[in-house]
């Protein structure tokens, strides 16, 4: 053939040509009607693959780069699908087949493939119109219909025309005057053709907004890390990537959001060649129904290992962690950068049995995703889960960032490397009265950390949390200090180490770690407000109420904080500032017993002088 | 085409008896369309002659003699294709007084308006080229979008393949490419000497309906 077209430059020899061509499409056609038991066509037999396991992307507004819709979008690009299917680059699953199987698990079996690929060979024929199934339908616009609340992004972001992958994130204030719960959130990230993935962390604390250059203005990295000073852990994965439909939470576990709490989504693109404008939405759904599970999102780590000299093909890290109580396994996040190979996780049961939790053979970044399991996974206490993961580092490796290959150390950037393994568990056998069972995990989970790694700031913090919450301050004391041996100026761990100071009755020790939060975080209301009562009990009354209005300015609307300060100013015998301020806290909250008791008092006081 | 018709009958799974009169009664429908195509042929010619800029006329970049010629095969709906572009435009700047670059677009679905929004929409100002019957396709042996050839001021065809190694495979793209075979290609032609490589297959899309 290519020798014939070489010379077809007379275009009567190119008419004939096609003369020829029309002859043995003609014959062809004779033959694929003999033929048709055994010959693959579109209408019968792939385009129910096309439908089900590419159309979902594979559409107008959707991530796929082109639709596959129709036989004619199909055969256009009929080879590149025998070889994307072939290699399993598409559609896009990582996690190997396993005995727990995943919720939506988008692969194709072998039998497909090998039916795309003789059908390919063939020359792609369309075949019989009737066999063709009716064109899949899908929801337009929001999946689950009108949200309750949408959120835009305030400014969007203007991906650069070329470059490497970039990490933006953006921060969404929550517009809500009360807790609300939620049952679903989607994410629609912008333009889907260049968005990876993208994930919503809850940031209870406003913290984010710190690495804003100017308010709404957002801000890069790969990593990000929020920090809680109560215990409220992570519970939930809001997740985004090519093809998701919004995951509907299951009846009892809706994710609890405040007034004042802040959404950021994290945001992987990838430049497309012409600059792009990136402005994500966020669509949420109430309930009327408050939480009655209580998950936790448990985070296998093991980035003090992570130190892979240049040229290591098969760097390995692991880490495990014995369970202290039953748990169900509802979802699975593996984590690693650019040098990840293989990565995998099991679970090893007190009885010996094992499970595979997930192994990704050939880890690919772009395609990280949250995998949610068809039932949940029941591991009881004792049980040892591990996650063993392989980098390498070489030059093999071709998205290495690094060329020639470098020493590469854990760290949050993207060229820096990660071990991550996040798993969704609920805690069985809830029950309230016996405390939040997560507060196990979570003290056992630092306590690992610690191990691990001695000098682990968060792993400390969160310990000294748990043992304080326990009411076991003398214990929590040393480490908050540990803590702030790593990280002196920090300002929870400041002011947490202050009121674990407070409640093993030392005020005197506890106002120096407060101070420095106070003055190192002048907006930090538990700063001036744990000061103010260390101020208070150390009979500094001229200071704890400087400390109390401090606070009532951060939030007007705190009834302690106003009790606190008309206590203080009552104290001082400024007794009609006092007398406002108690009855503000009782504005707020009628059932104040603290503040409607020294208001009695202080009126008392007033007419029996 | 013969081997076409021998591998037609000797793959059909029918009695040899219906294979035979299979046989006869299509050779006998192509006796009868021969005459017919050739008494065609001269209104084929009129619109068969490509490849083509948009206006519709037809262009061979490769005819005139005397300058170094960078053909780069792009597709619309490729994204590797369209990630590209401040590369390729990079790479014609540089070398826009010496070597002439088109663009060309060997898809036949793609219209010359779709061709004008793409080249609007990724800031290009090259020329662009449509071949729909793949002539250039087959003189620079092009088998995915992008993909580039460079031919000498003679006319020979000195590179083809892969801009660079941004990419790795499908899915896997390097923070930077660390190979640039097109700007070595480009170097050498202007040199008169053979490039390191004649040919480095790239990754991309494939290019649709390619005999």
């Amino acid at each position: 053939m290519k020798q014939w077209w070489s010379v077809a430059g007379s275009c009567c020899v190119f008419a004939i040509a096609m003369g020829l061509w029309a002859g043995i499409l003609a014959l062809a056609q004779t033959t694929s009607s003999r033929k048709r038991n055994e010959q693959l066509t579109f209408n019968r037999d792939i385009a129910p693959i096309i439908f089900q396991s590419c159309a979902r992307c594979h559409r107008p507004g959707e991530s796929g780069p082109f639709p596959l819709l129709t036989y004619e979008d199909v055969k256009k690009h009929a080879r590149q699908i025998e070889i994307v299917t072939h290699t399993h680059f598409m559609p896009p699953w990582l996690p190997e087949s396993q005995p727990l199987e995943f919720a939506d698990e988008s692969r194709l079996s072998e039998k497909q493939i090998t039916a795309i690929k003789k059908w390919v060979e063939e020359g792609s024929p369309e075949g019989n119109p009737a066999d063709l199934p009716p064109q899949p339908k899908f929801v337009e616009g929001w999946q689950l219909g009108q949200p309750d609340l949408v959120l835009s992004a305030s400014k969007p972001f203007q991906l650069p025309a070329s470059g490497s992958d970039m990490y933006w994130n953006f921060i969404f204030p929550l517009p809500i005057d009360r807790t609300r719960w939620v049952k679903a959130v989607e994410i629609r990230p912008g333009d889907k053709r260049f968005v990876h993935h993208a994930n919503i962390l809850v940031d209870r604390m406003q913290n984010s907004r710190q690495r804003e250059k100017e308010p709404g203005s957002g801000f890069e990295g790969m990593e990000i890390k929020i920090e809680s000073e109560t215990f409220d852990p992570d519970s939930h994965f809001l997740f985004w990537k090519p093809g998701t439909t919004p995951y509907v939470e299951p009846a009892g576990m809706a994710l609890r959001l405040d007034k004042g709490t802040d959404l950021v989504l994290n945001v992987h693109l990838q430049p497309s060649g012409k600059p792009e404008t990136i402005q994500p939405t966020i669509g949420i759904y109430f309930t009327d129904q408050p939480a009655t599970k209580f998950p936790m999102l448990l985070q296998l780590q093991n980035d003090a290992k992570l130190d892979i000299p240049a040229g290591d093909r098969n760097f390995i890290v692991s880490d495990e962690l014995i369970l202290p109580i039953d748990v169900d396994l509802l979802a699975i996040y593996p984590h690693a950068h650019y040098l990840g190979k293989d990565l995998s996780a099991m679970a090893t049961l007190p009885d010996g049995t094992t499970k595979t939790l997930i192994h990704i053979p050939h880890w690919n970044l772009n395609w990280q995703a949250v995998f949610r399991y068809a039932e949940p996974v029941f591991l009881p206490k004792g049980t040892t889960v591990s996650m063993r993961y392989v980098y390498d580092n070489s030059e093999y490796n071709p998205v290495n960032p690094n060329d020639p290959p470098q020493r590469v150390r854990g760290g949050n950037r993207a060229k820096d490397e990660m071990a991550h393994l996040w798993l969704q568990v609920l805690p069985r056998n809830f029950d309230p009265k016996a405390g939040d069972p997560r507060m196990a995990l979570q003290e056992t989970l630092a306590r690992h950390n610690l191990q691990n790694n001695p000098a682990d700031f968060e792993a400390h913090y969160n310990l000294g949390a748990m043992l304080l919450r326990q009411g076991k301050a003398a214990e929590a004391i040393p480490e908050y200090e540990a803590a702030l041996r790593v990280r002196p100026q920090d300002t929870t761990a400041n002011n947490a180490l202050g009121a674990a100071l407070i409640a093993s009755g030392q005020p005197d020790r506890a106002t120096a770690y407060l101070r420095t939060a106070a003055q190192r975080a002048p907006e930090y209301f538990d700063a001036h407000y744990n000061l103010g009562n260390a101020l208070a009990s150390a009979g500094d009354f001229p200071g704890a109420a400087e400390q109390f209005a401090a606070a009532v300015r951060i939030r007007p609307d705190d009834a302690d904080a106003h009790a606190n300060l008309g206590s203080a100013l009552a104290e001082l015998g400024q007794f009609a500032e006092a007398k406002a301020q108690l009855e503000r806290a009782l504005e707020i909250n009628p059932s104040h017993a603290l503040a409607r008791e020294n208001l009695q008092e202080m009126q008392g006081a007033a007419s029996h002088p | 085409m013969l081997s076409h018709l021998a591998k037609f009958v000797l793959t059909r799974d029918a009695p040899e008896r219906s294979a035979t009169q299979q046989r006869i009664s299509s050779l006998s429908l192509l006796l009868l369309l021969f005459p017919l195509l050739l008494s065609l042929a001269p209104a084929f010619c009129a619109t068969q002659q490509t490849p083509l800029d948009l206006d519709g006329n037809v262009v061979n970049p490769l005819t005139k003699a005397g300058q170094s010629v960078v053909l780069v095969f792009l597709g619309g709906d490729c994204p590797i294709s369209g990630r590209y572009a401040p590369t390729i435009q990079r790479i014609s700047r540089e070398h826009e007084k010496d070597v002439r670059f088109y663009l060309v677009f060997p898809d036949r679905s793609e219209t010359a308006q779709d061709i004008r929004k793409y080249l609007h929409d990724y800031g290009y100002s090259i020329a662009a080229l449509r071949d729909p019957d793949h002539v250039l396709v087959k003189q620079a042996h092009a088998q995915f979008t992008p993909e580039a050839a460079v031919f000498d001021a003679k006319g020979a065809l000195v590179y083809h393949g892969r801009i660079d190694n941004l990419y790795a495979s499908f899915g896997h793209a390097r923070s930077a490419p660390t190979t640039h075979e097109l700007e070595d290609a480009i170097q050498a032609a202007l040199a008169g000497r053979p490039p390191s490589n004649r040919e480095v297959a790239g990754v991309g899309c494939y290019i649709s309906d390619l005999q």
